[in-house]
């Protein structure tokens, strides 16, 4: 079974999904253009690095589809703890950048654990619904649950604690999506909307409700200064345009002075002087936005739309239930990070520190989306392969 | 493995389709939030964006200049640089930065926690706007901070124009100074000029009375209209600059510059008697008898109009207000004085015009006059014997006065005094003026305890009592004797002009009043001043001028009421010593210029005060002379013809040519004067002692 593991066949290729591959690749391209435009006043030419981590993302595909994903599947849990003991790691050697530990220093290049993190969560999750399947009454059903609980809890803490609530809220939304995508029941789901109008009822009692003092709050207390900020910023966004809805409304002002067909490459004046915050990795989306306009950025929802229904099929005509909820995972995984990010520039959302995948600066991001992309080729171009 | 359970199942192919659905609404709803954006709120959004970075900057215009009237240059702007601080930008302002200013500045510790305190209390946008921590930096200063630019985040230094008064202190009450605007101007809405805080405006004199005016063809003032221009700025707001290190801007307005105020002063003839006046305190002015325009003004002591205009602290301005010599205030016309013995010459045209003096009207003068039960002394103790109407004005006898208060009363006097000017304001309208007093019995029955009695007459007709007046006055009464009975209104301003040179407004001669002055009368007091002067015996002898002949009248009011002692000026306390004062007009047949001087507690007119009028109005005919060579025309030349010149009083040469012969033998003099003349033992114990 080792021997299989690089084995690549010639009827695998007529499986590759190209397009899939083409619109990421595309995807990437675009976002190296936008950053040149992005980084021109940074000094720093960010877009030549960019566009290095797109062909090491590139090969990351390449090199992930040619592993078996079914030696994946054995390798999952493993994977999953080496990236838990990781985050761990990062707690004692991490390298602080904006008062989060989030970066390991190997040499020049900073690693984000978290970011792989969610690829072992997917594999973790994949796993599990595939075992779920296969043996269906082999362990206790609560036993089960509380398996999966922490299979979801453990790496959310985890980023949570450095913190990171971004990519905490992303992992737990692709988890519980995921969750919901192998159990529709209606428990589930009305567990769902019982959180979420949980989470409303905190949000009204910490944020709206106009307390007397002493103030009874229920999460606010324990969030962070600045997030709790953003909340409130994003609650009302007509409040304190110069401090806390300051990145906020710029970003929206950036987006909004778009128009229909933008400013011009290089020409947004949002991005060039410095207006819009993090502008190359977060906020990359809004100098699209403000430079090549409402047309442009349907392009892009349509390349995004593109890869994931792609990853959907890919998905649909998996081989075997682990590549399907690979899949899924991967799109769900994207699916929530571009709702996010660009729910975020444009205003629908509050303020998380969330990239856009493929098109934010950053390695770590960058390979691993593109890891996720090599997953679906893998699981795409092995769906009709018969093996003991 | 069983290949059933290896494949997806049907089961979740339903579930395919509910998640592709749902990534596709979530795509949608952010494809509606762009649209919603980009398209229905673009332009407004890009309007927004613009306001970014493109700021509004005003662009100050120059104020206008003030030139005498040849054009030399008084006040005009010099380039200057201030010092700004916009807290926004100032990281660790008060750590760091401002202590590092503090020393390149000169603060101390006081003047450092102001500022700090200041920039802190700034809030929202204010925090993005500099404000002024110090204007007109030196030099030195200059070349330190750009040196050290770069460790001074928000730190900005500015080129401003600053006002700059050539003279320093020469002329300061009649040019005023600047300061900058209080918040109450700024908020107050008015037609005229805008402001915005860290604007100076004109304070005082010229420079308040011009700030703005409007003119037929528009706004006028010294205060041009701010431009503005577009900048473009980044995020931090720094000015984008183009490859050469620019600032990018676009014009949008561009400002209108001042206009500039021409004079009637002529520079020489002030610094001439800036020159010549010797006292502590006092004011020399000099008027064109013919058109009532100001030559010369000093009031002396003066301040600094350069140091009230920069940023003057507050016990530097304590100092000024506390200064016992009062340098704020301007002699010439805010300060009114007792006349002493020039207002004589109005008693004497008054006896005149009633009827009961005439040409050859005589008093015995024994040294004083009983009134009553008192005695008026006279200033000379051994009496000028039988003087004549000309005589006593030559010799500055008291006696003669009293007696003529005596037979007219106070009315008919008061009423000639009002009639040239004295007891309101003259109306130059460029300072603040005190009127004066001139009393008559109507005054003293409302003011003096028991009303209105001969004695208080008796004073007056001598210039002391009640009777007070500003040096303008005095000389605007003057000047209108020597032209006839024209009383102008005195004006500093011959003419406004664009800074290109159009002429925006021309001042012309105002004629408050014609006086019914008869030409014998009006001739013999001209004869009597001109003998003042030139005549021995006479008390204004230090005038004397061989190219012009001068009439004048000399004035030593008292302070305090004289005791039974005369003391000695070196003597007395300084602020109980007597006001000197000379008034004269030249040439004094058909006069062109007349000057006042006020030494304020200089002691006697004839040698305190004289000497100044004598050195300006030498300084006047030699001037005239001097541009009538340089430029074949006098810039003295009568501009436009006084009124009252046109139906000149007829007087026949031969009527005035002994009077006006230089140091004639006293022919038409009675006998007892010529002997008062003859005999120096005898000489006048006050005003006439020096005259030869």
């Amino acid at each position: 079974m080792i021997g299989m593991q690089l084995r690549f066949e010639r009827r695998m290729l007529p499986h590759i999904p190209w397009g899939l591959v083409a619109a990421a690749v595309l995807l990437g391209l675009v976002g190296v253009f936008n950053l040149a435009s992005a980084t021109r006043g940074l000094g720093a030419p960010l877009w030549k690095s960019q566009a290095l981590y797109l062909a090491v993302g590139v090969l990351a595909t390449a090199t992930v589809s040619l592993v078996d994903y079914r030696f994946l599947q054995r390798m999952a849990l493993p994977i999953f703890v080496a990236n838990l003991l990781a985050l761990l790691a990062l707690k004692l050697f991490g390298h602080t950048a904006k008062g989060a530990e989030s970066w390991f220093a190997l040499g020049p290049l900073r690693v984000q654990p978290a970011e792989f993190m969610k690829i072992g969560l997917l594999l973790m999750l994949a796993k599990f619904f595939h075992d779920e399947q296969r043996s269906e009454g082999a362990v206790p059903g609560v036993l089960r649950e509380l398996v999966l609980a922490l299979i979801i809890a453990a790496p959310v803490y985890l980023v949570l604690k450095q913190p990171d609530l971004g990519t905490a809220m992303m992992m737990s939304l692709s988890s519980v999506t995921l969750v919901l995508f192998a159990r529709p029941r209606l428990w589930l789901i009305g567990l769902l909307f019982g959180g979420l109008l949980l989470g409303g009822l905190v949000v009204w009692n910490d944020w709206i409700r106009d307390q007397t003092e002493p103030k009874v709050t229920l999460v606010r207390g324990y969030l962070k200064k600045h997030q709790e900020a953003r909340i409130s910023g994003w609650l009302d966004p007509e409040s304190d345009p110069k401090g806390t809805n300051y990145h906020s409304l710029q970003s929206k002002i950036a987006v909004g002075s778009g128009g229909l067909t933008g400013k011009g490459w290089k020409k947004g004046t949002q991005a060039g002087n410095f207006f819009l915050p993090e502008q190359h990795t977060d906020f990359v989306f809004s100098v699209w936005a403000e430079e090549h306009g409402f047309l442009a950025c349907l392009v892009l929802l349509f390349l995004y739309g593109f890869v994931l229904l792609s990853a959907l099929g890919v998905a649909l005509s998996a081989r075997d239930r682990f590549g399907a909820f690979v899949a899924v995972g991967v799109a769900v995984m994207i699916f929530w990070q571009v709702f996010q990010n660009i729910g975020m520039v444009t205003g629908l959302m509050p303020v998380t520190g969330i990239t856009l995948p493929l098109m934010s600066y950053g390695g770590s991001s960058m390979v691993s989306v593109m890891i996720g992309v090599g997953l679906l080729v893998n699981i795409g171009m092995r769906r009709h392969l018969f093996t003991g | 493995m069983q290949l059933g359970q290896n494949t997806p199942g049907r089961d979740l192919k339903a579930r395919y389709l509910y998640l592709g659905l749902s990534m596709t609404a979530g795509l949608l709803v952010l494809a509606i939030n762009l649209y919603r954006l980009q398209i229905i709120h673009g332009e407004e959004l890009l309007a927004k964006s613009q306001d970014n970075y493109i700021k509004e900057v005003r662009v100050r215009a120059d104020r206008g200049m003030i030139l005498d009237r040849r054009g030399e240059v008084l006040v005009d702007g010099r380039p200057s640089f201030n010092v700004y601080v916009t807290p926004a930008f100032c990281q660790r302002c008060s750590a760091e930065v401002l202590p590092r200013l503090s020393p390149t500045l000169g603060w101390d510790e006081g003047q450092l926690s102001r500022v700090e305190q200041m920039l802190k209390e700034k809030h929202g946008t204010q925090r993005f706007q500099p404000w002024a921590v110090k204007v007109d930096v030196t030099r030195d200063e200059l070349d330190v901070l750009a040196a050290h630019q770069t460790e001074l985040p928000g730190v900005d230094v500015v080129p401003v124009q600053h006002r700059n008064y050539r003279a320093g202190p020469v002329l300061a009450h009649v040019l005023g100074y600047m300061n900058e605007v209080t918040q109450d101007e700024v908020a107050k809405p008015s037609a005229g000029p805008k402001y915005a805080l860290g604007d100076y405006i004109g304070r005082r004199g010229l420079e308040r009375a011009f700030e703005a005016r409007s003119c037929p063809s528009g706004p006028c003032g010294l205060r041009g209209s701010d431009g503005a221009s577009r900048q473009f700025v980044n995020a931090r707001g720094e000015a984008q600059r183009d490859k050469d290190g620019r600032t990018v801007t676009e014009e949008e307005v561009l400002p209108a510059p001042g206009n500039n105020l021409i004079l009637s002063i002529d520079a020489r003839l002030q610094a001439e008697a800036e020159r010549a006046f010797p006292g502590t305190a006092g004011a020399v002015l000099a008027v064109d008898v013919r058109t009532g325009f100001v030559l010369a003004m000093l009031s002396r002591p003066s301040f600094d109009p350069n140091v009230l205009t920069g940023r003057i602290n507050a016990s530097q301005m304590a100092a000024l207000a506390r200064d016992p010599l009062q340098p704020m205030v301007f002699r010439a016309v805010a300060q009114h004085y007792s006349p002493g013995s020039t207002f004589k010459t109005f008693s004497l045209l008054a006896a005149l015009r009633s009827g009961v003096f005439g040409p050859s009207s005589t008093a015995f003068c024994p040294g004083g006059y009983r009134l009553g039960s008192r005695v008026w002394r006279c200033h000379k103790d051994s009496g000028h014997g039988t003087v004549d109407t000309r005589t006593s004005l030559k010799v500055s006898c008291d006696t003669f006065y009293y007696r003529v208060a005596d037979s007219l009363g106070l009315d008919p006097i008061a009423r000639l005094g009002k009639d040239l000017g004295l007891g309101a304001p003259t109306g130059i309208g460029v300072v603040a003026e005190v009127p004066g007093i001139m009393p008559d019995s109507a005054y003293h029955d409302r003011v003096t305890p028991g009303g209105y009695m001969k004695g208080l007459a008796l004073n007056s007709a001598i210039g002391q009592g009640d009777v007070n007046v500003t040096p303008l006055q005095l000389l605007m009464a003057y000047a209108a004797i020597g032209n006839g009975g024209t009383l102008y209104q005195p004006q500093l301003v011959r003419r406004i002009e664009s800074p290109d040179g159009r002429v925006l407004e021309e001042f012309q001669p105002k004629i408050l009043r014609r006086l019914d002055l008869s030409p014998e009368h009006q001739k013999l007091v001209v004869d009597a001043l001109v003998a003042v002067v030139n005549e021995p015996g006479g008390t204004g002898g230090r005038a004397r001028l061989k190219e012009v002949v001068v009439a004048g009248k000399t004035g030593t009011a008292q302070v305090i009421r004289l005791g039974e002692k005369r003391e000695k000026k070196e003597e007395m306390d300084y602020f109980e010593r007597d006001h000197a004062w000379f008034v004269a007009f030249a040439p004094a047949e058909d006069p062109e210029l007349a000057v006042v001087v006020l030494n304020e507690h200089g002691g006697h007119g004839g040698s305190e005060a004289a000497p100044t009028a004598k050195a300006v109005i030498a300084k006047y005919f030699e001037l005239k002379k001097t541009d009538a060579l340089a430029f074949g025309g006098s810039s003295f030349e009568r501009e436009k013809a006084p009124p009252a010149r046109q139906s000149p009083p007829p007087k026949g040469p031969e009527q005035r040519g002994p009077a006006l012969a230089r140091s004639p033998p006293p022919d038409g003099g009675s006998s007892q004067e010529s002997s008062l003349v003859a005999s120096p033992g005898n000489s006048p114990a006050d005003e006439g002692r020096r005259a030869p």
